[in-house]
């Protein structure tokens, strides 16, 4: 019973993890109608910047992560301005253009960073005991409370704030919203950066507990692109609670399945939901 | 005030405006009248900078607006209600309120200008936090409407007003219509509904497969052999 509560605790972590990275693409997905393929190594790549910013430059951990965050936003808002803004109302275009971009971005990390693991030092060490019943690691706690402290900024951000409101305003009607007044390349642009910095956010996060590496990228960008279907496109809750399935799922079934098959578990929900309702749980369904 | 000046505009390789000038001077209700596929809405759209003109130009209080994006001709003071309302159908009324509110200086007085919109249609008090989507068309109107005032404009551009809406509504929305123009606005309408439209504005224009075939005071125009026979079925 104990060990089924760790692994439902595990998936719980990794869960909301997967929602930040989640919501980096569907944020980007819903206001620019462009998929970016390239978003596992944005995440990647953070994970590199959190470990070289703290393991080379002797920068304090804690200050890593935000100021690699920052790095992949101004990544995010320079890919959208020279490759991503050319390309709007063809989104075909944007498509083989992120795709192109995760290859070439991940040969480069391949050069830059060498293919092995590494791993940024943890904040935190040691255990806690979790009610008496079974001990969990201080870093993924910290983790845990990180990510959800980011996924109540994210609410705020797009609930209660101008820029929040535009960005709902834009991804659902374009053209009204540049009617009120909204400048939405800019939104575009900083929507794009965001997305990126979320991607950025997921992977300074997951880094002390999974070492980073260049070839884990793709499996990160699918991971988010199965949960943004899952929840439903446009729909923040939907990353959530999709996010959670996912990570509750792959634990439980790698726990009491079989590790080999870890990432099926994502494919086969995938097809699922494609199959049964491919609006998603919390998506609407096209008219 | 605002002025449009032998402007052609094209949709890809089709023109659909064909060296039109009109003006509307503070103050006036001027009403667009035209039957479906003459040009309307193009001629809306360019001034509100989606479309942009190939020839002619476009000024605003002596400013040439021409080739102005859509977000900044919002900011020097031209609001619009487009056909079909499109208000932020997922967002809540207050909060479609508060898109129309968009421009920073807009923002300062936000709260005087929810009022004063709710004080025209007072639904949308009541329905303030309710889904826009789940209004009914009226209500839909009138939302649009008071977003469109939220950005404080001294021109407003209605694109087909009583489309789908009932007799009774249309009625209520044209008494707040005459209300704002008491209080000073300056308005544009753009109609099929010839007579509603005509009866409360001051000058006219018609509209015919882009080209404005006459013009004159809404006096003038109701009284008119052509636009008896083709606009009011009379």
């Amino acid at each position: 019973m104990n060990e089924f509560l760790m692994y439902l605790t595990n998936g719980i972590v990794i869960g909301v993890i997967n929602a930040i990275s989640a919501i980096g693409v569907s944020l980007i997905v819903g206001i620019m109608r462009v998929v970016n393929f390239a978003h596992g190594e944005l995440y990647i790549f953070a994970g590199y910047f959190s470990y070289h910013l703290s393991a080379s430059l002797g920068v304090p951990p804690l200050l890593a992560m935000p100021l690699s965050i920052f790095f992949i936003f101004l990544i995010g808002i320079g890919m959208e301005r020279t490759l991503i803004r050319p390309t709007y109302g063809d989104e075909m275009y944007s498509l083989i253009i992120t795709f192109v971009l995760s290859i070439v971005l991940q040969n480069a990390a391949l050069l830059i960073f060498g293919p092995y693991p590494n791993k940024p030092p943890n904040l935190v060490s040691g255990a806690t005991n979790i009610f008496g019943l079974y001990h969990y690691g201080n870093q993924r706690l910290l983790s845990f409370f990180i990510s959800i402290g980011i996924l109540l900024f994210i609410f705020y951000l797009i609930k209660r704030t101008w820029f929040g409101k535009s960005i709902r305003a834009v991804s659902q009607d374009r053209e009204m919203s540049s009617l009120v007044g909204v400048d939405h390349l800019r939104v575009n642009m900083l929507s794009f950066g965001l997305g990126a910095a979320l991607a950025g956010a997921a992977g300074v996060i997951v880094a002390p507990i999974f070492p980073v590496t260049p070839t884990g990228s793709s499996a990160i960008s699918l991971n988010a692109f199965v949960v943004v279907v899952l929840g439903g496109m446009g729909s923040l809750k939907g990353c959530v609670i999709g996010g959670l399935a996912l990570g509750i799922i792959e634990n439980l079934g790698a726990a009491y399945l079989s590790t080999m098959y870890r990432n099926i578990f994502g494919f086969v929900i995938l097809i699922l939901v494609l199959v049964f309702r491919p609006w998603g749980l919390f998506g609407q369904k096209a008219q | 005030m605002l002025e449009v000046k032998e402007i052609n505009v094209f949709r890809g390789d089709a023109q659909i405006l064909w060296g039109l000038t009109m003006k509307v001077e503070r103050g006036e209700i001027v009403t667009v009248l035209g039957a479906n596929g003459s040009g309307k809405t193009t001629l809306v759209e360019s001034i509100l900078g989606v479309h942009h003109p190939k020839k002619g130009r476009i000024t605003f209080l002596d400013t040439e607006i021409t080739f102005k994006p859509s977000f900044h001709i919002t900011r020097i003071g031209i609001s619009c209600v487009p056909e079909g309302r499109r208000i932020f159908k997922d967002m809540e009324v207050y909060e479609n309120l508060e898109m129309g509110a968009y421009p920073e200086k807009a923002r300062i007085s936000l709260k005087e200008t929810v009022e004063r919109v709710y004080s025209l249609f007072p639904i949308l008090r009541e329905r303030k936090k309710q889904i826009a989507g789940t209004l009914s068309g009226g209500e839909q109107q009138m939302l649009a409407i008071g977003r469109a005032l939220m950005s404080k404009p001294t021109l407003l551009l209605i694109d087909e007003l009583s489309l789908g809406l009932s007799p009774k509504i249309t009625k209520e929305i044209y008494g707040a219509i005459k209300k704002l123009h008491q209080e000073g606005m300056t308005l544009l309408l753009i109609e099929q509904n010839a007579m509603l439209a005509l009866r409360h504005s001051d000058r006219g224009y018609v509209l015919e497969t882009g080209r404005i075939t006459l013009q004159g005071t809404s006096q003038e125009l109701l009284g008119n052999e052509h636009i008896r026979k083709a606009y009011l079925g009379m």
